[in-house]
């Protein structure tokens, strides 16, 4: 199926769970509430047209300096492998109380994006078996790819500004 | 144990906890694994990952395009010209730019030299970890060759950023080709010599064949994808369901088997290179002529000589070197076929010339839970076996 | 008479025999080889013989970080070729290690368990720190990656480049080696196994 027939019969199949479809440079986009999306989800799946059974991505933006609605947004990339066709779903996300329904019930390959969601955005996943930090050590404070959390850069001493850089050496931790 | 009434060893119910990694020769990188054993057999397998967490996302969100493109080699650092490429893809494809024939065969030339250099350094380690040391130095014979290659177009061995946002980073060069031409000439018989001392060894196929088995369906729902996909029987591959790249212009099978175990992994691999020979020689073939990038001075640099006669050249220049390129508003996501799988950049981009969100599909991340399912039930000494025939790089797992 | 100084007189007559024996046998040598005693037989201190032995032994551990790993194998390899200055017997157990080549970046994680595996190697030991990442942080100045090596472990040499080359780093090896030789004997060489 061409991207417009996919967003065709999603519009024709789903039209209250959905709130909007895209067509950006010619792949196909929905754009789905959170509470909406297990539903669709099992729709995008089973349907016999559809039938997206892989799993490709689950990507966390997070659109603070773009001061939008929802801040947060998950976006899920499927493929169906038989039709040979692509989709990408958006799931905004509030600030206040960030949550996502879970869909490794249907890709068993979400979990592990899921818990990068949570772990890098601090986006609670509902009904993942294993919510907690999965790339930064265990007692890592912040999330570190949110927009307020800053990169942390150190000051690098070059050779021309030589005072700052014996400081730099006195202060550097002892290590033998 | 303990000792029953008739004075018989009895079992215990309890299982042992065993660490593997972080620091371990088989697990290709720092990945951790925390085996619960009952006896000699996985029970369960718990992955740890991050490591090598890097933040190379975040600092891509701080960077302008062209200097995110060094950093994508080093996430996959055995298949870097695939990085370049999916980034500059899915850039390209904000940005509505045309790429020029020629452009596009150099690209297709360097990803399948990167292809068969990743692959012969899964087949000697694989080899290995498995036990057989000769493979080893024989892959890494034939992966020097690429690499010299690699150094005489980029002046790098192993991190070219050859492929640049509009088109590649130089032309062609004559001992470039050269060298190609003799290295496609002389590698079959290679691939020949690696499967005689491997395919129909009884070593090699006792631990091989029917370990690590997923079927088509469990492959399809835990995400796996490239070569481990292949060998459960799934004919999924972006170069031929989402050319791009020019890939449809060239004749090549994708190699399916239908066993999912290690042994079919190792098939669909040792093909792989076979049919990116042959890629490499179409594409050296039918080489077209014309720019090697786009000639489109707001996205690539103009000539170095034009900058001394035309005050447009040099505008562009300056613009593009202090500025960088600025990419329209938008999301996008192309996905290609690396060594490992499907690899691709999700992009987001606000206007200016610095992403607002980079984001690498990165098919040894997506494998990593599958990788695990398929431990439980396995011996001990098969999980390295696993954990090589998956091919995980541990740079794009923690990213 | 008793058997003890039987036996004393025994031996006193054994060592003299002995002792005759040998000036026989010099004698007869410096006849043979007049003036070649001093062509081969060197003096020398322990420490410098010891530390000409570390030199040429470097067992480094089997520890890959990242990229510069793939580089590390292949001056293990065939073509590079390690074994000619003795450091290509990598060991998986840092117990069996006294060479850590830390190739690629370090996170914040990794640290300390980087830290974990120099402690758990015998003394002496010693350190290359490979690559830009590991060296200072190369272009990974952000939140999860220690800006350079040493602040974790004492390096002894720093090899540049993202990843050097397997020559480079065999360079690398040949300035510790020199590095091991300029301090054998010395008490800098003592506090290292101190």
């Amino acid at each position: 199926m061409t991207s417009e027939e996919i967003v065709e019969k999603i519009k024709a199949g789903l039209a209250e769970k959905i709130q909007d479809t895209a067509l950006p440079q010619g792949d196909a986009v929905v754009f789905v509430e959170p509470e909406s999306l297990p539903a669709v989800a099992e729709f995008l799946k089973n349907d016999a047209d559809l039938k997206f059974d892989y799993l490709s991505d689950v990507r966390g933006v997070d659109y603070l300096l773009e001061e939008r609605e929802p801040r947060f947004e998950a976006v899920y990339q499927l493929y169906s492998i038989d039709h040979q066709h692509s989709i990408r779903v958006r799931v905004g996300i509030d600030e206040d109380n960030p949550t996502v329904p879970t869909v490794s019930n249907l890709w068993k390959g979400a979990l592990y994006p899921e818990q990068e969601l949570f772990d890098m955005f601090g986006i609670n996943v509902e009904g993942h078996p294993r919510m907690e930090r999965l790339i930064m050590p265990k007692d890592w404070e912040g999330f570190p790819l949110r927009k307020d959390y800053p990169l942390t850069t150190e000051t690098v001493a070059f050779s021309h500004n030589r005072d700052f850089k014996s400081e730099l050496v006195k202060s550097k931790p002892q290590t033998r | 144990m303990s000792v029953t009434d008739q004075g018989l060893l009895e079992r215990d119910k309890d299982t042992m906890t065993l660490n593997m990694g972080p620091q371990h020769p088989s697990t290709h990188g720092v990945f951790r694994v925390i085996l619960e054993m009952d006896g000699e057999v996985v029970k369960t397998a718990e992955p740890e990952i991050g490591y090598l967490h890097t933040g190379i996302e975040k600092t891509s969100e701080n960077k302008r395009y062209v200097h995110v493109i060094p950093m994508t080699d080093r996430l996959d650092y055995l298949n870097p010209p695939g990085n370049n490429l999916a980034f500059c893809l899915s850039t390209e494809k904000l940005l509505g730019v045309n790429i020029p024939d020629r452009a596009k065969a150099l690209r297709v030339i360097m990803c399948e030299l990167s292809r068969i250099a990743s692959h012969l350094v899964w087949l000697g380690t694989h080899a290995l970890d498995i036990g057989a040391m000769t493979v080893f130095l024989y892959c890494w014979r034939e992966r020097e060759m690429i690499l010299d290659l690699n150094e005489e177009i980029s002046g790098v061995r192993m991190m070219t950023s050859y492929i640049r946002v509009g088109g590649v980073a130089k032309d062609a060069t004559r001992p470039w080709l050269d060298g190609i031409r003799d290295f496609i000439e002389y590698f079959p018989a290679k691939v020949d010599e690696y499967e005689r001392l491997l395919t129909k060894n009884p070593i090699w196929l006792d631990r091989t064949e029917g370990v690590g088995a997923f079927t088509r369906e469990e492959a399809i729902n835990w995400s796996l994808s490239g070569p481990a996909l292949r060998a459960s029987g799934v004919n999924w591959d972006i170069r031929k369901s989402q050319p791009y790249s020019g890939y449809e212009n060239y004749n090549f099978d994708i190699p399916v088997y239908n066993n999912g175990d290690i042994f079919d992994r190792y098939r669909v691999r040792v093909e792989e290179m076979r049919q990116s020979r042959n890629i490499i020689k179409q594409a050296l073939e039918n080489l077209p002529g014309g720019p090697y990038k786009d000639p489109d001075n707001k996205v690539s640099l103009p000539p170095r000589e034009t900058l001394h006669t035309s005050m447009e050249a040099l505008i562009h220049h300056f613009k593009l070197v202090s500025e960088g390129i600025s990419v329209p508003a938008g999301e996008t996501y192309v996905p290609i076929e690396g060594a490992r799988g499907e690899v691709g950049f999700y992009i987001v981009s606000d206007g200016t010339n610095v992403p607002a969100r980079v984001k690498l599909r990165a098919p040894s991340f997506m494998a990593i839970p599958g990788m695990c399912k398929m431990m439980e039930g396995c011996y001990i000494a098969d999980v390295v076996g696993i954990i090589g025939s998956i091919d995980i790089v541990m740079g794009e797992v923690d990213r | 008479m008793g058997l003890i100084d039987q036996a004393v007189d025994a031996f006193e007559t054994e060592i003299n025999n002995l002792k005759l024996n040998v000036k026989d046998a010099v004698e007869a040598m410096d006849y043979e080889y007049s003036g070649s005693l001093y062509d081969t037989v060197l003096t020398t201190k322990l420490g410098k013989v010891v530390g000409w032995a570390q030199k040429n032994a470097l067992w480094p551990a089997t520890f890959g970080l990242a990229c510069c790993a793939i580089e590390m194998m292949a001056m293990a390899n065939s073509r590079w070729d390690a074994a000619r200055f003795g450091a290509e017997v990598f060991r998986a157990s840092p117990r069996q290690a006294d060479l850590m080549i830390v190739s690629g970046r370090v996170s914040q994680k990794m640290a300390p368990i980087l830290k974990q595996i120099y402690d758990q190697m015998p003394e002496p030991k010693w350190v290359i720190s490979m690559g830009a990442c590991a060296s200072c942080g190369g272009v990974f100045n952000n939140y999860s990656i220690v800006q350079g090596v040493d602040r974790v472990v004492p390096v002894d040499v720093y090899v540049p480049g993202c990843p050097p080359g397997p020559e480079a780093l065999l360079y690398g090896v040949i300035k510790l080696q020199e590095k091991i030789m300029m301090e054998a004997g010395t008490d800098k060489a003592k506090k290292r196994v101190a």
